[in-house]
């Protein structure tokens, strides 16, 4: 049995403790009296991870088992989640791929022809081969690739279809090929609560069109946090979505989970607390921190970037969405819920080298602050971690840099939007429509690797609850033009910070800090 | 006293110079009952009347302007001014015939003028105008007064005391004026002399090659007319040199003199000589001066803490009179005429009554500048000036020589270095020490043979004309009080230029901790009439011609292929780079040659698949921002490029036109030659002008970006030419032309990312196989 979340008040004998700061990391002492939330000890994986799946296909959540659903003559869709599903990505062999290659039998058994795989990135940057040959791995690649296993284009005018709207009017447009299956089966990888059950298919294959109603300031103000479903404005759209077009094409739904361990040997001691760290952890952090601050940027980027996690896989669940995702959902919290009491006036964070959207490429300021005021701010139930009006204290280099082929947009949205206004409402009402509609901007999504012309907004939406619900933002270690950019103030040490965020939260405030990677939900209490 | 010009009519030329104006404001201002002839030459778009309105707002009528009233002043000029319109070095028109007196003040300027321009101004125009003065003073039947203005270095490199007399030599001048007229025709003819055409055309081939036959053309002929001007100058000086002047402009004024005793011998001619003039002692203020004269921006070096050594011997006189002293002499001189036939001779200067050593004008320079120290430039307080050292002629020479040599070699060096941020910046320090360098030579250059010459100029004439003045208006120099002239009038003077601004406010100002904000976004105006013309190596994406062949050859290759795909293209670098060096056209035609025997359709392929991503990746966002912003206000977006058509598919939906290399395609395979010339250099901009008729396109109106010095003649159809992270030679030109100059970057320049790409690529293609 697995040790359970743990809050720590940080006394005398408290070592310094680590935090991530973008491509490296410190050790920090806290003061006296802060409270470290460290997630679950990383859970058991499960030890014969083909005859779970085998089982969970056979014996489906509210579902005839899935070999009975397969029939010759029959349409067959397999949707995957793309690149930015797990964090970092998995060792091979994906678990994505071992579910597809199982699905795939099954459907040559039933003498299924007309199968076709499309990954669900939605306006995420098209994947490379080699990007797509890791999720599926390269039997399925080998037989599939180019023509039956594609990324999805969500600006293929004739390859959407629009299956209506929900009853509060949201359009929901989806891939053609997907809406005329007679089947889709969802292989997914729930890595935090947010993801999975609903989102899969109404977002992964969706259009701007269909993405706009839940992509947008209103709706994620009012998603307390988006990742508490049952909380959150945002699943409430995903599900009406959901279950509208459920009406006109069933979906299979695989959901997998995978457990915390996100370092790769030899740096699985940063997984342990860090008062368990043997002498030989000691020495390895003092080399690698020292190698790492050492090493060219480039040679840096590239062994952070090439790190692939050996997780395990705690679960895999299929059938019916909403049943499959609540075994899902419990599988996460079991692996990352922790209680905390009460609120602080201060949370403090340490942003890693990686988010969703840089996955082999460049982790700019726009999803730092994504990362810091969206995901991790959002790891919360119940209550935010920090209090109304508290201030946060995030650190990362936050360097102004760019990948020019996957974030074009981002570089526009960084020098010609935020330069006008931060405020969300104001750049969704003043540029989101000429963003999304940009010719240039489609082209690259469809024809290059770039993001969507639109996604640097939903990047900034993201973080719109934390910026109205925060007095402050102080960044530790950031670039000051960057930070001055976004409206935040950048200190050179925690004591800084401390003493800067002093004017928000007076000078004896109450300090939390978020222990993570490996993931943390606090359930605040 | 009674006023010798009272009723009299005086003819004045040179009303514009230093002394000239003197002279006018005080005829203006001291004798109420003189008439004034100026002659003034027209200036494009000015003609000589609205130069001699413009000349009243002078400084110099001042005071007289506030003693008498502004339309008082402008009523008195209308009405004792008349304006002769006349170019003396060109023909003289007809004199009014009531002229008594002539002041011939104007001359050439420069000390080293080619040697025809010297004779011209200083001799031919002093013979025209003083024949025509004769012919007006026999229409009025009077014989005029003819005062003429010379300089007491006429007395060449002489030593000693030089008496007022007429100068002892036998030269004939008008076999000198025949000989410095020939010699602009000999020195024209040979500088069309084949083989010296050649050499020029070759250094301007080196030069401008890159920007075409035309900038070459152009360049070969601005040559040639500078080494015309050059040996002119040589023809000049060395003439000077070998009759015992140190100038041509002395010799020419020599030789004037005698020109004007020759031609006025039947009329009064008196010769005044001053010596170094400088500011006013007293009229018509105390330090009135016009510009910069010959001491001046030594004191001006000194006191910006520049001058740190000269050449000079702390013995040796520097002769300086105040102008209001010469104007005074000029006067008095006018006012006695000497009988017809036997002209009097005037030195104007201070060397024997009242010599100042180099030493002393030195010390009081010092002592004015400890007292009252230069505010610095940058507001960082005032200047200290550093001590002089004296240095021996040759000591100075040599010192200067070398200066000019590293500056040189400096300059070269960077011209072949690769453009980047750091050279461009050395480049900009290179500049500012050269202008440092040029001053102090043409300071050398100026001061050598006038500095200290160890001379005294005998004045015992102008004493005389002394007496006749009163006591504040005298040109005697014994009245100079060195140290007052110098440390309260002269440097006040001279320096007050720089003093005039009150120092800045300085309050105390925001800093940006967070660095610079940034500029708003560039909104152009929408025009569809325009047009934004692009380059694209270099100037849109960071790579070239031999780059992205590279790069389409290494993607499609298997890892272990490499070595074999890169060598042969890396073999050959150095032999492209001489082509290249030579004529762009050449390189490519050669380069293209690669591409024989490749199939179309694959190579198609291939660019869309792979290399897209690789131009897309090292494109910079600034250059596609811009091509949008241009798109977004309606121009029209045009790519000029060397490269083939394949290779910049991916960036066509930017552009509106887009002129690229075709690859001539025989049965589906390339001939490894172009369907077209590929466009360089000046056909680009030939076919810019022809495309933009067509379209109706206004290029005044329109944009244009380019990185290489290639790209100039494009850039100078439009109106708005913008260099991108230029290469030397464009800096300097885009830097002289004021063209706008922009840095672009990004992360564009990371070729590490992209070999990762590449190989992820490659170890996935060979896997897929």
């Amino acid at each position: 049995m697995s040790r359970p979340g743990l809050v720590l008040e940080v006394d005398e004998r408290t070592p310094p403790l680590l935090v991530h700061e973008g491509e490296g990391f410190r050790l920090e002492r806290f003061p006296l009296g802060t409270r470290v939330i460290y997630p679950p000890d990383s859970l058991p994986g499960i030890r014969d991870v083909n005859r779970r799946i085998e089982d969970a296909l056979l014996n489906p959540l509210g579902s005839e088992p899935l070999p009975e659903l397969l029939h010759s003559g029959m349409r067959l869709t397999i949707v995957f989640d793309d690149l930015s599903l797990p964090l970092p990505p998995m060792q091979a062999p994906d678990v994505r791929q071992r579910v597809i290659e199982q699905v795939l039998e099954m459907a040559a058994n039933a003498g299924v022809d007309d199968v076709e795989l499309l990954a669900g990135n939605a306006l995420h940057r098209r994947m490379t081969p080699a990007e797509i040959k890791h999720i599926v791995g390269e039997r399925v690649f080998n037989s599939f690739w180019p023509d039956r296993l594609r990324n999805h284009d969500a600006e293929d005018r004739d390859n959407l279809t629009s299956l209506g709207q929900t009853r509060h009017g949201e359009d929901v447009e989806i891939n053609s090929r997907a809406a005329q299956s007679d089947l889709i089966v969802y292989v997914n990888i729930t890595l935090v609560a947010m993801s999975g059950g609903a989102k899969s298919v109404s977002v992964g294959l969706a259009s701007y069109k269909s993405l706009r109603h839940h992509h947008n300031v209103h709706t994620l103000r009012h998603s307390r946090s988006f990742n508490d479903p049952p909380n959150s404005a945002m699943h409430h759209s995903y599900e009406r979505m959901h279950s509208l077009l459920s009406e006109s094409v069933r979906v299979f739904h695989i959901e997998c989970t995978v457990n915390n361990d996100v370092f790769p040997s030899p740096f699985q001691f940063l997984n342990k607390r860090e008062w368990e760290w043997t002498l030989k952890d000691q020495a390895k952090f003092l080399a690698g921190k020292r190698a790492n601050d050492l090493a060219p940027a480039g040679a840096r980027h590239r062994v952070w970037q090439n790190m692939r996690a050996p997780y395990g896989v705690t679960g895999v669940h299929a059938g019916a969405t909403d049943l499959v995702h609540e075994k899902t959902l419990g599988n996460v919290h079991r692996q990352q819920l922790t209680e905390v009491q009460g609120q602080s006036d201060v949370l403090m964070l340490g942003l890693p080298y990686l988010c969703p959207y840089n996955v082999n490429s460049v982790m700019n300021p726009i999803l730092v602050y994504s990362l810091g005021l969206g995901y991790y701010f959002n790891m919360y139930k119940n209550k935010p971690l920090v209090r109304e009006g508290g201030a946060l204290i995030m650190y990362h280099p936050m360097k102004a840099e760019f990948h020019p082929l996957h974030h074009p947009s981002y570089i526009d949205f960084y020098e010609e939007v935020l330069t006008q206004t931060i405020d969300p409402a104001t750049i969704e009402t003043k540029f989101e429509e000429q963003y999304a509609t940009d010719p240039w901007y489609i082209h690259l999504y469809r024809n290059s690797y770039a993001y969507h012309g639109v996604h640097p907004f939903y990047m900034w939406y993201w973080g719109a609850h934390a910026l109205s619900h925060l007095g402050d933002v102080i960044c530790v270690g950031a670039d000051r033009r960057v930070a001055s950019r976004f409206g935040f103030r950048a200190a050179s040490t925690l004591a800084d910070a401390l003493e800067m965020a002093g004017e928000t939260v007076g000078r004896s405030p109450s300090l939390t800090y978020l222990h993570t990677p490996p993931m943390t939900l606090a359930d605040v209490r | 006293m009674t006023d010798g010009l009272a009723g009299r009519t005086v003819l004045l030329t040179g009303v514009t110079g230093f002394i000239g104006q003197a002279l006018l404001e005080r005829v203006l201002s001291g004798h109420p009952d003189t008439r004034v002839v100026a002659v003034l030459r027209e200036r494009p778009g000015m003609t000589a009347e609205q130069r001699l309105d413009e000349l009243i707002d002078k400084p110099v009528f001042w005071s007289w302007r506030e003693r008498v009233g502004d339309d008082a002043a402008r009523a008195t000029v209308r009405e004792r001014v008349r304006v002769v319109t006349a170019d003396l070095t060109d023909s003289v028109p007809e004199l009014p015939d009531d002229i008594d007196v002539v002041i011939h003040g104007a001359s050439i300027v420069s000390f080293d003028p080619p040697i025809d321009d010297a004779f011209r101004t200083n001799v031919v125009g002093t013979v025209d105008l003083y024949d025509a003065v004769r012919r007006a003073g026999e229409r009025g039947g009077k014989k005029p007064h003819i005062v003429h203005v010379s300089t007491a270095y006429v007395a060449g490199s002489k030593k000693g005391i030089v008496a007022e007399t007429s100068l002892q030599h036998d030269i004939d001048w008008t076999t000198e004026l025949e000989c410095a007229v020939e010699a602009r025709r000999a020195v024209e003819r040979d500088s069309r002399r084949p083989e010296v055409l050649g050499r020029l055309r070759a250094a301007a081939l080196k030069e401008q090659g890159k920007a075409g036959p035309t900038a070459v053309a152009a360049d070969t002929e601005q040559r040639r007319r500078k080494e015309v001007d050059e040996r002119l100058i040589a023809y000049g000086r060395e003439r000077a040199r070998s009759l015992g002047w140190p100038d041509v402009y002395t010799l020419t004024k020599a030789l004037g003199e005698r020109a004007a005793e020759q031609t006025a011998h039947d009329v009064p001619l008196s010769i005044v000589r001053p010596a170094i003039v400088e500011s006013s002692l007293r009229h018509p203020y105390p330090g009135w001066i016009d510009g910069f004269k010959m001491a001046d921006p030594l004191i001006l070096a000194y006191g910006q803490g520049m001058l740190r050594a000269l050449a000079g011997i702390p013995d040796g006189i520097v002769d300086i009179i105040p102008v209001d002293l010469v104007v005074n002499a000029l006067l008095a001189a006018a006012a006695t005429p000497p009988e017809p036939g036997s002209p009097a001779y005037y030195h104007v200067g201070s060397g024997a009554r009242n010599p100042l050593t180099l030493q002393r004008l030195i010390e009081l320079v010092q002592e004015y500048f400890d007292e009252h120290p230069l505010p610095g430039t940058d507001g960082r307080g005032a200047i200290r000036p550093r001590d002089v050292t004296l240095l021996s002629e040759g000591r100075a020479d040599k010192m200067l020589g070398t200066a000019e040599r590293a500056m040189d070699f400096a300059e070269k060096a960077l011209l072949m270095l690769p453009s980047g941020d750091r050279t461009r910046g050395w480049q900009r320090n290179l500049y500012k020490q050269g202008r440092e360098v040029r001053m102090l030579r043409r300071y050398r250059d100026l001061y050598g043979a006038y500095g200290a010459a160890e001379v005294v100029y005998a004045d015992s004439a102008t004493l005389a004309l002394d007496a006749s003045l009163p006591d504040d208006a005298g040109c005697d120099s014994a009245v100079i009080d060195w140290a007052y002239y110098l440390r309260d009038v002269h440097c006040a003077a001279v320096t007050a230029a720089f003093r005039g601004v009150p120092p800045p406010v300085r309050e105390p100002k925001p800093i940006l901790t967070a660095g610079r904000p940034a500029p708003p976004p560039i909104v152009f105006e929408e025009r569809a009439d325009v047009a934004a013309v692009f380059d694209l190596d270099g100037t849109i994406v960071a790579s070239d011609v031999v780059e992205a062949h590279l790069w389409a050859r290494l993607l499609d290759a298997p890892l272990k292929a490499w070595p074999q795909t890169m060598l042969p293209v890396l073999r050959s670098v150095p032999r492209y780079l001489r082509t290249e060096h030579r004529d762009r056209g050449e390189f490519l035609r050669e380069f293209v040659q690669r591409y024989e025997g490749a199939n179309e359709a694959e190579l198609r392929r291939l660019a869309q698949e792979r290399l897209s991503d690789v131009l897309l990746r090292r494109a910079w966002p600034q250059a596609i921002r811009r091509i949008r912003r241009h798109r977004a206000a309606g121009h029209r977006t045009v790519l000029l490029t060397g490269a083939v058509d394949v290779f910049v598919e991916p960036l066509r939906t930017l552009f509106d036109d887009v002129l690229a290399a075709r690859l001539r395609v025989v049965d589906g395979r390339c001939t490894g030659t172009f369907e077209q010339p590929p466009l360089i250099g000046e056909a680009r901009a030939a076919w810019v002008r022809a495309w933009a008729q067509k379209e109706g396109i206004d290029l005044a109106g329109s944009w244009a970006y380019g990185d290489h010095y290639s790209d100039r003649p494009v850039l100078e159809q439009v109106g708005h030419p913008v260099a991108v992270n230029p290469d030397a030679r464009l800096y300097r030109h885009a830097k002289r032309q004021r063209w706008s100059i922009a840095d672009w970057d990004g992360d564009s320049g990371a070729v590490t990312t992209l070999l990762d790409a590449a190989l992820a690529g490659a170890s996935q293609k060979g896997g897929a196989r």
